[in-house]
């Protein structure tokens, strides 16, 4: 009996050092990248409404483990290699269980660049030429394991950052998936930016400065599933993270949850049951998604604990060529010797096909940092922009982010944004 | 005795329609792409009127490629877009001979059809939801027509005798039409080279 107990207490210790190796290090949004484009020689619009924005079927590859819907090896184009033949599975525990790798590096490659142009700044032009580079990869181990990385140099008021996330992820099935490295409590996630700015529910810290935007160490669970009729259906993600750093710097865990469901539209995790229509568009996914999230956490700044609370909303519209949707973020923050703080943050955005190659969109922002006081006021924002995909994989943005709030009224900036990818 | 006889008999009433007919053999050379697959060769126009056939021609998208990628078919053709993936797909052409159609997206297994009315009509077909898939369709107007392999190598049979012109079709490639006579009996052999 004692002798179980010892060999259960060590197998629970070495998996618990595995999981926090593996989580020490983390990755930033999942995006699709080139790779894959090469690995079923398709186009980026398969996935993109315009790259890096997924539309219906992207977001049901990435639900489906990175995975084509009903099964990868009919769509694959290139040949993975076998590590391990299937007949090892018989013989498991006896062996290592069999798996394959991409048969090519899956590597790809994502270049930025931005000139801006502020009016009423000292220096009113500058060309941030290259603003980033990222070395993107990712892939599937096998039919149950996929990962996505990055290594990541970016241009930061002329410093030089370097990041180098990734994760490793258990697909059991689309249903359930154990995601361990980096983690996104983000409720904004890449797939619907399309600006240079980021949204302001993301980037909105807390006291001691965290926020949901930044890259999240830890373990997440999550899942996809259609809903009746194959349409739409839900999405959930339930995660616990560090909440600041790669070495926690507080002995408190945070905990974070999403939930979405999705009426209408392709089914979240793809097929072609009940999808028929007579015209198509790769930017067309007629639905509306609705979904809640919260994100619970201890941040800690000079040995001074905040603990703080975040509750939001968000609507998500897409109908035909236009797409409407917005969030909203509620924070409440406890910082010992201060009154508590309550915050509102919210957003709403509309984007626009003109052209498949060319999308209108617009976004008003609203963040109020601290909702018992009227000094600062409240921050107000307006960001047009239109965005032109010359190629599948080359984007350029023109975008204004206007200030209409008083006291941030001569922080205007005017950016020119190429984005390319192979 | 009366079975010889008979057989004699039906060979003689044969013995004039296969006479006139001929056989067209040659070889397409390409020059300027990787072999010389998916070329068509056909009879520009043949004297009699042609029905198109009863069956349906077939196009299929499976596993994000369209197959055949080239489909040669008689004017008034009935094609059936058939989905074989576990994906949503959606063929249209954007050439007017084919009115522009597009058949939308439907679940796999099942099919979408058209009816290629117009003679001469080149259309390429797409699919607006993987854009690198492609495929096209030539409509002729008489049956003798074959489509090559990687070797080039064609051969069109039971060609009524006489004075035709004989054309190549490729999607990127171009070769010079020959004037042909079909002899009564026997075969004759083109070759055509086909370049940019």
């Amino acid at each position: 009996m004692k002798k179980r107990i010892l060999v259960s207490a060590a197998a629970t210790f070495l998996v618990l050092v595995l999981v926090l190796a593996i989580s020490s290090i983390s990755v930033k949004d999942a995006q699709a990248i080139p790779a894959w484009a090469r690995k079923y020689q398709t186009s980026c619009s398969t996935c993109h409404y315009a790259f890096p924005m997924l539309n219906g079927f992207g977001k049901a590859f990435e639900n489906n483990g990175y995975r084509y819907p009903g099964g990868d090896e009919n769509y694959r184009k290139e040949e993975p290699t076998s590590l391990g033949s299937e007949s090892y599975k018989k013989v498991w525990p006896d062996a290592i269980w069999p798996a394959d790798i991409p048969g090519l590096p899956p590597l790809a490659i994502h270049a930025i660049g931005r000139i801006n142009y502020e009016p009423d700044a000292d220096v009113k032009s500058s060309f941030e030429l290259p603003h980033e580079l990222e070395i993107l990869y990712g892939g599937t181990i096998g039919e149950t394991v996929s990962f996505f990385g990055e290594v990541e140099i970016e241009n930061e008021d002329n410093e030089i950052e370097f990041a180098f996330p990734f994760f490793l992820q258990w697909d059991f099935n689309p249903r359930w998936h154990i995601r361990v490295g980096n983690v996104s409590p983000d409720p904004t996630p890449t797939h619907m930016r399309l600006t240079r700015n980021h949204y302001n529910v993301a980037s909105f810290r807390s006291r001691n400065r965290v926020r949901l935007r930044d890259e999240h160490s830890g373990i997440e669970f999550w899942g996809a599933g259609n809903g009746a009729g194959g349409r739409g259906g839900y999405r959930f993600q339930l995660g616990v993270v560090n909440g600041q750093g790669r070495n926690d710097v507080n002995s408190e865990k945070d905990i974070y949850g999403r939930v979405t469901y999705k009426i209408g539209g392709l089914g979240e995790i793809g097929g072609t049951e009940g999808q028929e229509s007579e015209t198509a568009e790769f930017y067309v996914d007629n639905n509306l998604r609705l979904g809640g999230f919260f994100y619970i956490g201890t941040a800690t700044q000079n040995d001074v604990d905040e603990d703080f609370q975040i509750f939001g909303g968000d609507v998500d519209f897409w109908w035909n060529r236009l797409i409407l949707n917005g969030a909203v973020l509620y924070m409440n923050s406890e910082l010992p010797g201060t009154p508590d703080r309550q915050s509102l943050v919210w957003y709403g955005q509309g984007n626009y096909v003109i052209y498949p190659w060319l999308i209108g969109l617009a976004r008003f922002e609203f963040t109020d940092s601290n909702l018992d006081i009227d000094v600062p006021e409240a921050q107000k924002s307006l960001i047009p922009g239109l965005t032109f995909v010359a190629r599948a994989n080359v984007r350029f943005t023109l975008e204004y982010f206007i200030p209409l709030d008083d006291p941030s009224k001569d922080a205007d900036l005017f950016v020119m944004q190429a984005q390319f990818g192979f | 005795m009366k079975a010889r006889s008979l057989f004699l008999v039906v060979l003689m009433l044969c013995y004039p329609l296969t006479s006139m007919a001929g056989t067209i053999k040659g070889k397409v050379t390409a020059k300027g792409a990787r072999d010389a697959s998916d070329v068509v060769v056909f009879i520009d126009e043949v004297a009699d009127g042609f029905k198109p056939p009863k069956e349906h021609a077939k196009m299929d998208q499976k596993n994000l490629t369209f197959i055949p990628h080239v489909l040669p078919i008689i004017q008034g053709t009935i094609v059936d877009y058939l989905n074989s993936d576990d994906v949503l797909h959606n063929v249209f052409t954007p050439d007017k001979c084919a009115e522009k159609f597009n058949l939308g997206t439907w679940p796999k297994g099942e099919t979408r059809s058209y009816t290629f009315k117009e003679r001469g009509c080149v259309s390429v077909m797409l699919c607006n939801v993987h854009p690198e898939m492609e495929a096209w369709i030539v409509v002729l107007q008489n049956p003798y027509f074959f489509k090559t392999d990687k070797d080039g190598v064609f051969t069109i049979e039971n060609v009524p005798a006489g004075k035709y012109t004989l054309r190549v079709w490729h999607k990127k490639l171009k070769g010079e039409p020959q004037e042909i006579e079909v002899p009564e009996t026997g075969d004759i052999t083109v070759d055509f080279v086909i370049k940019k």
